[in-house]
């Protein structure tokens, strides 16, 4: 698993601490059970003048874009099952096995993107993922989003009367495809407009 | 003639997609499909038409999606829909003059259920009664449910079939490519549920082509004793320019399809399959004979994540969640406290049990409430199968119901009261059944009244369609104290009821030394001639290192253990390295704070058989709880660490509650924590709880998606002074609102603090909130105000 523990780390609050040796052991524990889940990605290469996402900021996110790939992936059921124990069984082990999981999930998305990336022709390139929630792009994209991708059937991702995705940990976003590879290597807290972040990321 | 009569008599042939051949139709994508059984009903019989002339004799309706969630916003209902769908259906089958079956299509609903998602078990059940109800009343010929990643929305579409018609009842599910559910199920797993629930036919559907669906179903024969169902796509969904494809031919396909209908009866196609598909499979595959059904001997249970098989190998189930004679485990029980009674299952599952037996029986409490609420909290944490261990027939059906997957029941016995009792819920809701052999006139005193009950017990269940295969036989263990043969007349009962009676056979082990000292010695014993007696289930306390050994020992010398690699795995290794100094050089205190929490709980014990309980409290849990917590807040102590911290002091605490009198409570005030409506994200709450409790604040824990009215309720019942609520998404923040509204206007003078990601100061100013706490401490500070301690 190449899960960054750096980013573990900062999801944990500790800045640019290092986390002492019996924490560090904790995030190992806790990647070594997240090998046993299976993640899923489902994808969809879609022409951008159709879809209309109501979002003046993913507008600007996409400029230049002719195409989208729509994207969805999740950790799955097993993820969940496993940060239910670990909170029955340790609060400490559940808060770093939160961390971990959600940084597995980032670096599964990344290597999505790179499988998606061999995808397309010379010459074009994948802008950041922008997701639901992203500045004013509304939460309510979610639905049109699964069902576009036929996410229920195909990674079981659905969501909650509370417009939560479940299980818990997974991603839904649009990734802008472009020949001007100049915006594409922004570092992801450059894509999110909320600048008062306690872990964003400058 | 009926469709189950035909289907063994002839092969008839299921029919392809329809949602695939709505779309090439002109269906736009995102609609769903079923809506055009009342807009476009010539397109759908049309393609009924096109399957019935490729030679389908099963129509499935075009009703996958036709569930209240999923047309409630279209504004019709699944009746509506059930009932054009099968009159479509039926005319197609008219004009086409075949002789046909009308299977009523069933899709998962679209949302997922608790403990994953939001929606309750029996609200499944209602939302697939519905269209089962008018889809049977318009006249379809079986229901067929399709598609079905997650066991748990399975059970309750069998269910509502079941209990909502009077139709047979296919199920098929969509595996990964390594045969897994998505929700983590096996098909050991998958085959145990459905034919626990009586399904006349199983197997799988979408997700693949028919090549890799070919080894899937090589499995699937294996363990079924059904008829098996095969549907797979046009090979795996692929997108060109957005829109999706499948590539399979229909020669191709039929290829595939040939291969693996020997041990095949029904054959379809999903998503990509069209009525040439269908043709050519047909005629590949309609002169290969039909194969037998052969009824398999193991008894197969199962949970949401797994199958455990009785084949062999004697079966670990973990006898620890019973509170006769555990003081803690009835406390536990009595304040509904799951975190200790998780804790006692996962540490179970820890030491090697296969499955755990859950009795949560204690005088005065509501057997059938708790028991539902403990089997939900387990299976949410752990994929271990449960016994469930009641003899309240009524508890034993709700949580048989509720639970996720096929348990053990413990326990009927001969008399006739027990058999009437337990029989038709196995029946109905499938569960390996465990046995007593004892009757109206009590325990036989020898083994041939034992073996006698046995084969009577076996008879009655044969007579309610309980194949033998379900049960495991009690020869039942008396104490050698009371009588020096008890232990031998046991292990003969249990020796002839399997050779006789060709039944399996489990015990209670422990009940053999009652009344004698050095107990696990003479129970080790007992236990190692009952396994060699070919015992396949031992309830027994996996916690015990000596019986646990004499387990592994015994498969290792009897060859069960290829090469002794379990042994070797369980002590073959270097001794553990000690990375923390052993308990004698380590002071309470400083236990607490670096968040060793073995060394703490054994320290505390220590401290309180040495003096007073309540000045160790003083002297070393709080400081060190202090020291930790305004580390946190000057940033030098991390959240992780103070939560292993906050576990340790827990630990301790834990340990030093054996030692208060009686009379001596430490219980602080109440208080109550949810996380709101909407949100199920409970990780900062349950962070604020552990901390809290650390302060010895007694918190009344109402969970995750909790309603304001059920808040307001607690509140006011309990007269609790201090609420905490945690919201994590914008989305649900305005619950807290309403929940706050809601307390002030029924209870003034209760305070609410609250907490979350994407909470401000500024909104619980606004909303009426009396404190904002940016992180748990925060917490623990303003309750420690407010109560003025």
């Amino acid at each position: 698993m190449t899960a960054d523990k750096g980013e573990i780390a900062r999801y944990l609050g500790y800045g640019s601490a290092v986390p002492d040796p019996r924490v560090a052991e904790r995030i190992l524990f806790c990647l070594n059970a997240l090998e046993a889940v299976t993640p899923r990605y489902v994808s969809r290469n879609m022409p951008l003048d159709g879809l209309a996402f109501h979002s003046a900021d993913l507008e600007r996110h996409l400029f230049g874009c002719r195409h989208v790939f729509l994207f969805a992936a999740t950790l799955g059921a097993q993820a969940d099952t496993l940060l239910r124990r670990w909170a029955a069984a340790d609060m400490s082990l559940a808060v770093v096995g939160q961390a971990c999981a959600a940084a597995v999930l980032e670096d599964y998305c990344d290597q999505c993107m790179e499988r998606l990336t061999e995808t397309l022709p010379e010459g074009q390139f994948l802008r950041p993922r922008y997701s639901p929630g992203y500045g004013d792009f509304s939460l309510d994209f979610q639905r049109p989003l699964l069902d576009l991708l036929d996410a229920g059937r195909r990674l079981g991702l659905s969501l909650t009367e509370g417009g939560m995705l479940v299980p818990a940990k997974s991603v839904t976003a649009v990734i802008g495809i472009t020949a001007d590879g100049s915006a594409c290597r922004l570092h992801k807290c450059a894509r999110c407009s909320k600048t008062d972040c306690p872990f964003r990321k400058e | 003639m009926d469709i189950l009569t035909a289907m063994r008599q002839t092969r008839i042939f299921f029919d392809g997609a329809m949602g695939t051949m709505l779309q090439d139709a002109g269906l736009p994508a995102g609609r769903l499909p079923d809506l055009w059984c009342l807009e476009q009903p010539e397109q759908v019989k049309a393609v009924h038409a096109a399957y019935l002339r490729a030679g389908s004799r099963i129509l499935k309706t075009n009703t996958f999606g036709a569930n209240g969630y999923k047309l409630g916003p279209c504004g019709v209902t699944p009746g509506q829909v059930a009932a054009a769908a099968v009159d479509i259906a039926r005319r197609a089958i008219a004009e086409s003059g075949a002789d046909a079956y009308i299977a009523l299509d069933t899709g998962p609903t679209g949302k997922l259920l608790k403990p994953y998602g939001d929606l309750e078990f029996e609200d499944a059940v209602s939302l697939f009664a519905e269209l089962m109800e008018a889809g049977a009343g318009a006249g379809a010929d079986c229901v067929l449910i399709e598609t079905m990643s997650d066991t748990y929305e399975l059970k309750a579409a069998v269910l509502a079939a079941k209990e909502h018609t009077r139709l047979p009842v296919f199920a098929t599910l969509i595996l990964d490519e390594t045969g897994r559910l998505l929700t983590g199920g096996d098909i050991p797993s998958a085959v145990a549920l459905l034919e626990g629930l009586g399904v006349d036919a199983l197997g799988f559907n979408c997700g693949m082509g028919p090549a890799q669906m070919a080894s899937l179903a090589q499995e699937l024969l294996e363990y079924a004793s059904t008829p098996v169902i095969v549907s797979p796509n046009a090979g795996l969904p692929r997108t060109e320019a957005g829109v999706t494809v499948f590539d399979v031919s229909p020669e191709a396909f039929a290829g595939e399809m040939a291969k693996l209908a020997s041990g095949v009866h029904l054959l379809g196609g999903c998503c990509g399959t069209t009525p040439a598909h269908i043709a050519s499979m047909i005629k590949a595959c309609r002169d290969i004979p039909l194969p037998a059904v052969t009824e398999k001997k193991r008894l197969l249970i199962s949970s949401y994540g797994g199958a455990v098989v009785f084949d062999g190998d004697p079966v670990i189930i973990g006898e620890r969640i019973n509170p006769t004679g555990k003081k803690r485990l009835q406390q536990a029980l009595r304040e509904e406290d799951m975190d200790f009674i998780l804790r006692e299952g996962l540490s179970q599952q820890d030491a090697g049990a296969q499955v755990l037996d859950v009795n949560v029986g204690l005088p005065g409490l509501d057997e059938k409430a708790l028991l539902c609420k403990t089997v939900q909290a387990l299976q949410s944490v752990t994929a271990l199968p449960l016994q469930l261990d009641t003899s309240d027939p009524h508890a034993m059906e709700a949580a048989l119901r509720l639970y996720n997957g096929k348990p053990l029941l413990n326990s009927v016995t001969g008399k006739q009261e027990s058999l009437d009792a337990l029989l038709p819920l196995v029946k109905k809701y499938g569960g390996g059944l465990i046995c007593l052999t004892l009757d109206e006139d009590g325990i036989p005193e020898t083994a041939e009244g034992r073996v006698a009950i046995a084969g009577r017990i076996a008879q009655a269940a044969e007579a309610h369609g309980i194949p033998r295969r379900e049960l495991l036989m009690d020869a039942l263990t008396l104490p050698v104290s009371a009588g020096g043969d008890n232990g031998s007349v046991t292990l003969e009962a249990l020796r002839r009821i399997k050779a006789e009676l060709g039944l399996k056979t489990v015990l209670g082990v422990s009940n053999v030394s009652f009344g004698l000292p050095r107990r696990e010695t003479v129970n080790t014993s007992f236990f190692t001639l009952a396994l060699n007696a070919g015992l396949d289930g031992a309830i027994i306390n996996p916690m015990s290192e000596a019986m646990m050994g004499a387990y592994s020992a015994f498969l290792a010398v009897t060859g069960r253990d290829l090469q002794c690699a379990r042994y070797l795995s369980r002590y073959g290794g270097e001794p553990a390295v000690q990375t923390a100094p052993p308990p004698s050089e380590l002071t309470l205190k400083q236990a607490i704070v670096r968040g060793l929490r073995e060394q703490a709980a054994a320290l505390a014990k220590q401290a309180a058989g040495q003096g007073d309980v309540m000045a160790v409290i003083q002297a070393a849990l709080v400081p060190a709880l202090d020291a930790v917590g305004s580390g946190f807040e000057q940033g030098k102590v991390f959240l992780p660490q103070l939560l292993m911290s906050a576990e340790a002091a827990k630990a301790a605490f834990d340990a030093l509650k054996d030692y208060l009198p009686p009379q001596e409570s430490v219980r602080g005030p109440d208080i109550i924590l949810a996380t709101v409506k909407g949100d199920i994200h409970d990780i900062g709450k349950n962070i604020v709880k552990v901390l809290l409790e650390n302060y010895r604040f007694h918190v009344i824990d109402l969970g995750k998606d909790v309603p304001p009215e059920v808040i307001v309720r607690q509140a006011v019942d309990r007269d609790v002074k201090l609420v905490g609520l945690s919201a994590l998404m914008t989305t649900t923040a305005p619950y807290m609102a309403e929940t706050i509204r809601q307390l002030a206007a029924a209870k003034p003078d209760c305070r609410v603090m609250v907490g979350g990601a994407v909470l401000t100061q500024e909104y619980a100013d606004a909303i009426g909130a009396h404190c904002y706490s940016r992180d748990a401490m925060g917490a623990v500070h303003y309750a420690q105000t407010l109560f003025r301690r």
